[in-house]
């Protein structure tokens, strides 16, 4: 059959090969969560690995959701995180719409900080952090988490935000107010719903980085009833004898939302870095 | 910026954009109102990150142990504790350390990646869409779990990795070997993880940039005998110079301020041999409860920062310049 094949077909299939190769290599790890995650307990511990996880047993997960507090530490992730998106989605918002569609004095000002504050890394700034929420007992407080990871994000969400409002025809908003709109409205009515994927992409960001903070969240929470979801995992596993089982099943659970969230919109987050770029 | 290990294609992106015509109104809008809008952005940013860069300088060229946490009392000291830290054989090995370590992934991250975006260039449509999904999974998978999941892969008794390795003969007999007690395998697990898990977010950026590279520039080059390292050279790398330059520069931030990974595999372990700056800053501040040196740690490893940041980029834009 490769006889019949001119060189660029060749030469095609071999790189297809090739990808789908390094595609397995990458994806492994993945797979190897899930499976882990789906085995029967008996079958992890086992000297030559259990590559499909035949019969599927949904036993690791049970035992995960049973641990003390899982639903505490679920509750307690998603309200720092969904908090967080909120609270920096509506400050940036306006931050954006200002930068975007206002000339101001210190405007190029605060452009130049919002890039700059994105090189400062956070490694770095957890130690001041820390000694300023404990100086305001903001210490083991989860609105203190909130304000961190709100912040945190900030500088990233406004200054995509602003590309999106940029994105919108000013020429619109002027219809609308040429059509007795007011102000607000032309903002709620005509900037808003155009302004949508772009605020589920920058969301989905915000939501990543505060689902995924182990540091600060590390530092800041102390009390058990305080964890959130990567403390609690974390926890787990120096636990003197692991239950991998549950252990894997867990980082699954915790995994499943951000890999829904990716898939969804992984076209618009690569997109929206490189527009710029490279047309210069 | 982000909390650990973010990656973030999005934050660089648009560059300046041509202003769009007929704004110029702003004349009949209300004077106070942009800066009402963006007020409190500012004040959350003055707050948590400008009050907190000012406390860390102030911090350290401070004596601040466990009694000025109660009592809020502590003495300045100069630059007491950046001798301190730089006659500390621990530092200086952390410090090189460190570098050695970032320069590794990021070298294994930009090659790598750049790989596999020309890859993509050549595949079919679906495989194509299998590999970007797979990477995406990669991409997507939260780092504490991917760090715990490594951790069972490589678990001596049970592992995966050791049963395939061993299987595959490359290492020799593998069974129940505990990568994590040799500093320098924990090290380079380290590394793998952290390019594995790098590795989608530049593959996927780099092919996003190279589909915006005409094809006809190409077809020309090959016209003229031009092979693939020719058009890499003189044509793909420097249209794409900006964008390698920002991921080269965000992957050095991300790999020096690591955190999650060493902390979750190894503590930093064993005996402070997979330690980088990052771990060292807060074993410092918050084990040994040397909040003063902790910060000093901290703001060298600003400073190298921003220094490599502005050297790169003026390298950067001189070398537009002379093209």
């Amino acid at each position: 059959m490769s006889a019949s094949m001119t060189p660029a077909r060749r030469r095609r299939t071999v790189n297809n090969i090739i990808a789908l190769l390094v595609s397995a290599v990458m994806v492994f790890p993945v797979y190897w969560m899930v499976t882990t995650a789906l085995k029967r307990p008996g079958r992890i511990l086992s000297a030559v690995p259990q590559f499909f996880p035949w019969p599927l047993s949904l036993d690791n997960f049970a035992r995960a959701l049973d641990k003390p507090h899982f639903w505490v530490f679920v509750r307690n992730s998603l309200t720092v995180t969904l908090s967080s998106v909120v609270l920096s989605l509506i400050i940036s918002l306006f931050a954006a719409v200002a930068i975007a569609r206002f000339r101001f004095a210190g405007r190029k000002a605060l452009l130049a900080i919002l890039v700059l504050v994105q090189m400062i890394p956070a490694a770095a700034m957890v130690i001041p952090v820390y000694l300023m929420l404990r100086s305001i007992n903001g210490l083991d407080f989860i609105p203190g988490l909130v304000l961190t990871y709100m912040t945190f994000v900030l500088p990233f969400t406004i200054w995509t935000l602003r590309g999106f409002v940029e994105g919108v025809p000013v020429e619109l908003e002027e219809a609308a107010l040429v059509d007795g709109c007011g102000r607000f409205q032309m903002y709620t009515r005509v900037l808003l719903p155009l302004l949508m994927p772009g605020i589920v992409a920058t969301s989905i960001f915000a939501f990543v980085n505060a689902w995924d903070d182990y540091l600060f969240a590390y530092v800041i929470m102390k009390s058990q009833s305080n964890y959130t979801l990567p403390v609690w995992l974390v926890s787990f596993q120096t636990s003197e004898s692991v239950d991998y089982g549950a252990m894997i099943a867990a980082s699954t659970i915790f995994s499943i939302p951000v890999l829904i969230f990716f898939l969804l919109v992984q076209r618009r987050l690569v997109g929206g870095m490189t527009s710029g770029a490279v047309k210069e | 910026m982000a909390i650990t290990e973010k990656r973030s294609p999005v934050r660089t992106s648009t560059g300046p954009r041509p202003r769009p015509p007929g704004r110029r109104r702003s004349a009949t809008r209300p004077r106070m109102l942009p800066w009402a809008m963006i007020a409190p952005a500012v004040i959350a940013l003055l707050l948590i990150q400008g009050y907190p860069l000012v406390r860390l300088l102030v911090l350290s060229t401070q004596d601040f142990g466990p009694r000025s946490l109660f009592t809020g009392q502590a003495d300045f000291v100069g630059l007491d504790n950046f001798t301190k830290i730089f006659g500390d054989a621990d530092f200086r090995a952390v410090l090189v350390r460190t570098l050695v370590f970032t320069a590794l992934c990021v070298l294994l991250l930009m090659v790598l990646g750049f790989l596999i975006s020309h890859l993509l260039m050549g595949v079919s449509r679906w495989v194509q869409i299998v590999t970007t999904v797979c990477l995406v999974l990669v991409w997507a998978m939260p780092m504490v779990a991917a760090t715990l999941v490594w951790q069972w892969m490589y678990q001596p008794q049970y592992g995966v990795a050791n049963w395939l390795l061993t299987k595959l003969q490359v290492f020799g007999d593998l069974t129940a070997h505990d990568w994590f007690s040799h500093p320098n395998q924990a090290l380079g697990l380290i590394v793998l993880l952290t390019v594995w898990k790098g590795l989608p977010f530049v593959a996927l950026t780099l092919f996003a940039a190279r589909g915006q590279i005409s094809e006809s520039l190409y077809e020309a080059a090959r016209l003229d005998g031009a092979g693939t390292l020719q058009t890499f050279r003189h044509i793909t790398i420097p249209i794409m110079r900006p964008v390698l330059a920002i991921l080269t520069i965000l992957e050095v931030i991300w790999s020096v301020n690591s955190f999650t990974p060493i902390w979750v595999l190894t503590q930093g372990g064993p005996d402070g041999q997979t330690t980088t700056l990052g771990v060292y800053a807060y074993i410092t501040a918050f084990s040994r409860n040397d909040y003063g040196s902790g910060a000093s740690i901290a703001v060298v490893t600003v400073l190298i920062l921003a220094l490599f940041s502005i050297a790169y980029v003026r390298k950067l834009s001189a070398q537009g310049e002379t093209r």
